[in-house]
């Protein structure tokens, strides 16, 4: 397996999030999670992505056959793991384009790789961003500052396709995108499924795994995975609601 | 020519007495409070310093200079020197004790597009003049290096004339062991400009004062600043800018952080005086605090005798944004490496003001020096 996660409870601010949430996924494969708000669809991947705040109070995390939660955020990046943020920050005072480079060197650093010089870090990054329409104008600008919903998702995505984790972890990718966006995101998306890579999918809608199908879908609901099926468990969320299907035991 | 000297020295006798009168400033005046001198600095110290030194190693073309220590002041000096603004204390002091220091001019209609480099080194007094007349234009840039002394107390006085500009960067690198203060002193002329910079890396105490004329019609004054500061060091910039005349604008903004037990202090006074219709201020000062025990003290005033003006101001301290943290720590970038560039571009806008790039280079040269120690803790 390349992700287990075992009976995992985690609090935020003293309020108990995950109750017990288990769900293991092999590389290659594409999981969905979908549940309602508040289920603590966000909190999973912040703890995958080791945020601060998110108290893991039992269960475990292995990654790759290591313990995933000791790890810092950025030694998890290093390994492997991306989160394509549901509400990417902006940043004005840095350049995407310094961003990107400063994120691609350090993980290489962390790896013991060599570090790329600014040329090759641009012939690197035009060429991934071309195919997401991303242009050397967008790259020029401070990180995030005045892009459109749209345009922020195309930029994780282009992270995702610069850093080639094996791990990614997109959370919400498709709230906020009109259907163009959408299929430009999620093409992007499936042109990095790869046998050496998983991805977990987190969504509300069904709409986004018309385009990014998935293998396995499990929902989440009140801090569990309450029923797990393959890609027409999503076409059922969708047609009777997450009240009903929560309905019928698991 | 001798007969001439004499307004100098009635100027620099009666600094002398005013100075013994009133003696070192401390926290009981208002603007004084957040930097005690008479704490820790006593009026013979300063009296005593001696005079400290200048150098500019090239003077360009159409620039002239006059050096303060030598007789034979020319009608330009008598006219300007410790003539110009209100002299407050410590610029007394250094009309007294300074037995030297510079004036440069720029004649009418002059446009100096090379920058003049002063260095200024060593303790002691010292007086700088600037006079920039009709149209002329001219920018300066004025870096201290601080070795053992104790105390240095600059006086800078400014004449602008009528659509003159002057462009002003200050950078003065960390001086641990001493103390320093600095009175700049503005009038600008009918549509003249005024617009400095000042990078501040602390001292013991560390004290520029700036006061700003606005007495001409349609004058401007653009104030912008960074101050980086770590162990114990202290930074004050205090300004206070009136606008006399209508149709004035001023803007100003700071950033400081501030890590260990440093203390960063601005202050920014801005008076519209009666008349002054039309005129608009703005200024921000923002910091960030890199550890529990360090300070930021940020103080706004506005005082307003006229109608129809505009003045803006908002100041803010906090601390680094969390989620920005993460997003950067996510994308593998070590926290400290996340930290300094989050730091960068928060001081960013306050630098990127500065027109000459090599000037720029140098404020974020002092930047990157100052980092490391403000990036700690207090020990």
């Amino acid at each position: 397996m390349m992700l287990e996660v075992k009976d995992l409870h985690v609090t935020v601010g003293g309020k108990k999030i995950l109750k017990g949430l288990t769900l293991s996924m092999k590389a290659g494969e594409v999981h969905a999670i979908m549940g309602p708000n508040g289920s603590g669809k966000s909190t999973l991947s912040y703890v995958l992505a080791g945020r601060e705040g998110y108290e893991v109070a039992g269960g475990s995390v292995t990654y790759d056959g290591h313990n995933l939660l000791p790890m810092k955020p950025e030694e998890r990046a290093a390994k492997g793991v991306f989160l394509a943020m549901q509400y990417p920050v902006e940043i004005p005072g840095v350049t995407t384009l310094t961003f990107l480079k400063t994120a691609l060197n350090a993980q290489r650093r962390a790896r013991g790789e060599s570090e790329l010089d600014a040329m090759n870090v641009l012939k690197f990054v035009r060429q991934r961003a071309t195919a997401l329409q991303i242009n050397e104008e967008m790259l020029k600008r401070a990180l995030n500052v005045g892009f459109s919903g749209g345009e922020k998702k195309r930029l994780e995505i282009l992270q995702m396709s610069l850093f080639e984790p094996r791990l990614a972890i997109l959370d919400e990718t498709d709230s906020g995108l009109d259907i163009d966006a959408l299929k430009l995101v999620a093409e992007g998306v499936n042109t990095l499924r790869s046998p050496q890579r998983g991805m977990l999918v987190i969504t509300h809608y069904q709409r986004l795994l018309n385009y990014i199908v998935p293998d396995r879908v499990h929902v989440l609901a009140e801090g569990r995975i309450v029923r797990e099926g393959g890609k027409e468990l999503a076409l059922e969320l969708e047609e009777k609601g997450y009240s009903e299907v929560l309905k019928v035991p698991a | 020519m001798s007969a001439a000297l004499a307004p100098i020295e009635a100027r620099r006798a009666e600094a002398l007495d005013s100075f013994r009168v009133r003696g070192m400033p401390h926290r009981r005046f208002e603007h004084w409070r957040y930097s005690d001198l008479r704490a820790v600095l006593d009026a013979g110290q300063v009296a005593q310093a001696g005079t400290a030194r200048w150098q500019i190693s090239e003077i360009p073309d159409g620039v002239e200079m006059f050096d303060l220590s030598s007789g034979g002041a020319p009608e330009w000096v008598v006219k300007n020197l410790g003539n110009i603004g209100n002299r407050p204390t410590m610029e007394e002091a250094s009309l007294a004790f300074a037995d030297g220091g510079v004036a440069l001019r720029v004649p009418r209609n002059r446009r100096i597009v090379e920058p003049v480099r002063l260095q200024i080194s060593h303790a002691g007094n010292l007086r700088v003049l600037i006079v920039v007349e009709d149209g002329a234009t001219v920018s300066l840039s004025e870096l201290h290096t601080m070795d053992a002394g104790l105390v240095r107390n600059v006086g800078v006085e400014i004449a602008l004339g009528e659509a003159a500009e002057f462009s002003h960067v200050r950078c003065a690198p960390p001086a641990p062991k001493s103390f320093n203060v600095e009175h700049i002193a503005v009038e600008a002329g009918r549509n003249a400009r005024y617009t400095a910079h000042f990078g501040n890396f602390g001292s013991r105490l560390s004290r520029t004062e700036l006061h700003i004329l606005l007495g001409g019609e349609g004058s401007e004054a653009h104030l912008s600043g960074v101050t980086v500061l770590g162990a114990e060091l202290h930074a004050d910039v205090t300004s206070h800018i009136e606008h006399v005349a209508g149709k004035t604008l001023s803007t100003q903004l700071f950033k400081h952080v501030a890590g260990g037990r440093a203390r960063a202090v601005y202050q920014g006074k801005i008076t519209v005086r009666e008349g002054a219709n039309g005129s608009d201020s703005r200024q921000t000062a923002k910091a960030l605090l890199m550890s529990q025990r360090a300070e930021a003290d940020l103080k706004p005033e506005l005082i307003i005798f006229a109608d129809d003006v505009k003045c803006a101001h908002g100041a803010a301290v906090g601390d680094l944004d969390a989620d920005s943290l993460f997003y950067m720590r996510s994308r593998g970038i070590p926290e400290r490496e996340a930290r300094r560039l989050l730091i960068h571009a928060f001081l960013e806008e306050a630098v990127a003001v500065i027109e000459d790039g090599a000037l720029r280079d140098i404020v974020w040269r002092d930047v990157e020096n100052a980092l490391p120690r403000a990036m700690e803790a207090a020990k």
